[in-house]
């Protein structure tokens, strides 16, 4: 079965569905919101001649302070509602009443299904990134203006907004993967998105043993790029952070891809 | 139909519902282990941390209670489960009513029951270590305080949902709301004290914030609580079912 | 016995439901008909106190349904097969219901005997094929020991030993002294056990009395059924 088909079917039914639309705006309007804040407050300190208060006056760092957390959550939305969408019972009687029965007639070569579910999170985290990451920074720009002093040179810029998307993405298919496994979206949301959070329980596991370093999340840590000063120490450099956590993303796919298959709808 | 009959059938709902166990469970299993993890941590680094440690789990114990305190308004949606309630409890304020009373009560003791749990955990772990619990300072209220600030927590999560409607997006609110916004804001704004769990943490740190106290931070949490509440119950009256 | 006086409800810019004015006796079984879309499931969701109508009144003996102190010892109802969660036990859906009106517990057993679930009552609703979970409605319809029934498809994923033995419950409930009022798209099963009919279309009540007065001068009902809703088909759905 090629896979053109099906990809089509599945952009079309997550574009029309509601949620996966909720996970873009939360990411990107709720980073606006903090960026537009931090920004102000950097603009009213420079101008109150108080800019040693502050972390920095970069107008990309202000862009970037919130914005790769709240995308975090956004991606972990749209990775549980493509696939979690497909169990939600319609009505809680009559069991088979759910969109997968739909879904599955419609498409019965599994792995196919599986792997448009995927190329379809991946599409909808990129959209999310291609607006929000260059979007914030622009606000915060707008917003500063001259008055901040740009301590990230561009070439950092990028590779610094590259990385913060491809950990978005990573994250979306884990939350796929794990959604795939438990049929409902509720235990990968609190999971996932408490651990982008303080209350992290990877970050936690950090200070019992340095093998918590090797999680997923905390592997990737430092693709966001955070000046160190405000950042754990311990843990893996960039690339290697991101070759783990993709291996993860990848083992996951595979287990979560193999399970589909074989058991029943 | 009374109030006792309306709560009762509630609760019943809600012990028989096998997620709101699990969240309830969960919740009491978190904060002892992850005071476990924090104690023995602490231990062998000779330092003693007793009530500390469980201090320090209540964040981490939110997660279960937001979850269980949803529940009860957002369980009824998934399906066709919201007629029948409302078949059964025509009067949709005595409904109101009768749900959150219901929450409270489940929310508190699991609250309850997780620092209880905790505390014993963290002796425990001192017990095996024999390093000496740290002398009882101000610790009990701060226990109660936390346990305090576990059911208030839960109960926001009560009223969103009750609002809300369905799970994933009151969950995704609340996460958000109560995890992810407040650091973010914190260091953007000292204004970030009045968030909820910003506000309702004097409670159990009484001294994080210089122009909160405990009892004003409470009543700041309270205060969120009753306004999305009050919205939360005007819309549940009104709307069509 | 129900009801129903000058009933109407807009959705937007829609008349869903115009004038609405019937009965439901007590001995007696009405049966509801009408079209996909005519407006019954709306009328009888308003008498169930779910929605409320722009005007007009839907009353239980002379009560709405929300001023009902114990509604379910009063109406027993079934709007949409189970009604329950899919998560939790027949069992355990049944005893909250039961404990919200303060319906003794024992009872539970009782209708789960009498629909034929007594096996499947630690089985999770979400297993239930569809007759089970019609069987389920009717249990907790049938828990308070109501005066009054109202149902909405009983018969809908029923095979003929359920089918036959609704016909015998609702049969003997009215004669009993109990008012019935049972909407139904199964013409044959109308037939059969209903003593007054309702035909509703597009909003509209088209016909309504005794079966042999909604009939005559047809053939059968269904030809009575395509008769009078003729022409008033198209309701917005």
């Amino acid at each position: 079965m090629s896979l053109w088909n099906p990809f089509g079917s599945e952009l079309r039914k997550t574009a029309t569905l509601p949620a996966a639309w909720a996970g873009v705006l939360v990411a990107l309007l709720g980073s606006a919101a903090i960026t537009a804040l931090n920004a102000l407050t950097v603009r009213g300190a420079v101008a109150a001649g108080t800019p040693e208060r502050l972390a920095d006056t970069s107008p990309f760092e202000t862009g970037f302070a919130a914005m790769p957390i709240i995308g975090v959550v956004g991606a972990v939305v749209i990775g549980v509602v493509v696939i979690g969408s497909e169990y939600t019972a319609d009505r809680a009687e009559s069991g088979g009443a759910r969109q997968i029965a739909t879904t599955l007639a419609a498409t019965p070569h599994r792995p196919t299904l599986f792997i448009a579910k995927a190329l379809i999170v991946l599409v909808f985290v990129a959209m999310t990134a291609l607006v929000t990451i260059p979007g914030n920074i622009a606000l915060a720009r707008a917003i500063i203006g001259g008055a901040g002093i740009e301590t990230v040179t561009p070439a950092e810029a990028v590779t610094r907004s590259l990385s913060t998307a491809l950990y978005w993405a990573l994250m979306g298919l884990i939350a796929l993967s794990i959604t795939t496994l438990t049929r409902s979206g509720v235990i990968p949301l609190v999971v996932l998105i408490a651990n982008s959070s303080i209350v992290s329980f990877s970050l936690l596991l950090t200070n019992l043993t340095p093998l918590a370093h090797w999680l997923p999340d905390m592997a990737g840590r430092k693709l966001f790029g955070f000046p160190s000063e405000y950042v754990v120490q311990g843990g893996l450099d960039p690339v290697p952070g991101a070759m783990v956590m993709g291996g993860w993303a990848l083992v996951l796919m595979v287990v979560a891809g193999i399970v589909f298959t074989r058991r029943d709808a | 139909m009374t109030l006792l009959t309306c709560v009762s059938s509630e609760i019943t709902k809600l012990r028989t519902l096998p997620l709101a166990v699990l969240a309830a469970v969960g919740t009491v299993l978190i904060g002892a282990v992850i005071t476990a993890a924090l104690a023995a941590n602490a231990v062998d680094q000779g330092a003693p941390a007793g009530a500390t440690a469980v201090l320090q789990a209540v964040p981490f114990a939110q997660v279960g209670i937001i979850l269980l305190g949803i529940l009860p308004a957002a369980h009824e949606h998934a399906g066709s489960q919201f007629r029948t309630t409302l078949v059964a409890v025509p009067n949709r304020g005595l409904l109101a009513t009768g749900k959150t009373l219901a929450a409270l009560i489940a929310l508190t003791v699991t609250a309850a029951l997780t620092v209880g749990v905790s505390l014993a955990t963290a002796a425990i772990a001192h017990h095996l270590s024999s390093v000496p619990l740290p002398a009882r300072g101000a610790e009990p209220w701060a226990l109660a305080g936390a346990a305090v600030y576990l059911s208030l927590i839960g109960m926001l999560a009560h009223v969103v949902a009750l609002l809300v409607r369905h799970l994933v997006p009151a969950l995704v609110t609340m996460l958000a709301l109560v995890l992810v916004v407040p650091p973010l804001l914190a260091g953007v704004t000292e204004h970030a004290r009045w968030l909820p769990d910003r506000a309702g943490s004097l409670l159990y740190l009484p001294g994080a914030d210089t122009a909160l106290t405990p009892g004003t931070g409470a009543l700041v949490l309270v205060g969120w609580v009753l306004v999305i509440g009050a919205a939360a119950v005007a819309a549940f009256i009104t709307r069509d079912a | 016995m129900i009801q129903v006086d000058g009933l109407s409800k807009r959705y937007g810019s829609r008349a869903v439901l115009s004038d609405v004015t019937f009965q439901a006796l007590p001995g007696r079984v009405t049966g509801f008909l009408g079209p996909n879309g005519a407006g019954k499931s709306s009328t009888l969701r308003i008498l169930l106190g779910l929605d409320r109508p722009a005007a007009g009144s839907a009353l239980i003996d002379g009560r709405p349904y929300r001023s009902l102190r114990h509604p379910l010892r009063t109406v027993g109802s079934m709007l949409d097969g189970s009604g329950a969660h899919r998560s939790r036990t027949a069992r355990d859906h049944l005893a909250w219901v039961a404990s919200s009106n303060g319906i003794p517990h024992r009872r539970v057993s009782e209708v789960l005997d009498q629909v034929g679930l007594a096996d499947s009552g630690r089985t999770r609703v979400g297993r239930f094929s569809l007759g089970m979970g019609q069987r389920l409605g009717l249990a907790a319809a049938l828990l308070g020991e109501p005066a009054a029934l109202v149902l909405d498809e009983p018969v809908n994923g029923l095979d003929p030993e359920g089918i036959r033995w609704i016909r015998g419950l609702l049969r003997g409930h009215a004669d009993a002294g109990g008012t019935v009022l049972l909407s139904s798209h199964l013409m044959s099963e109308v037939a059969e056990i209903a003593d007054d009919l309702v035909v509703i279309t597009a909003g509209r009540i088209v016909a309504a009395g005794s079966l042999a007065d909604v009939t005559a001068g047809y053939a059968t009902l269904e030809d009575a059924f395509f008769g009078l809703t003729d022409g008033r088909q198209g309701a917005a759905r």
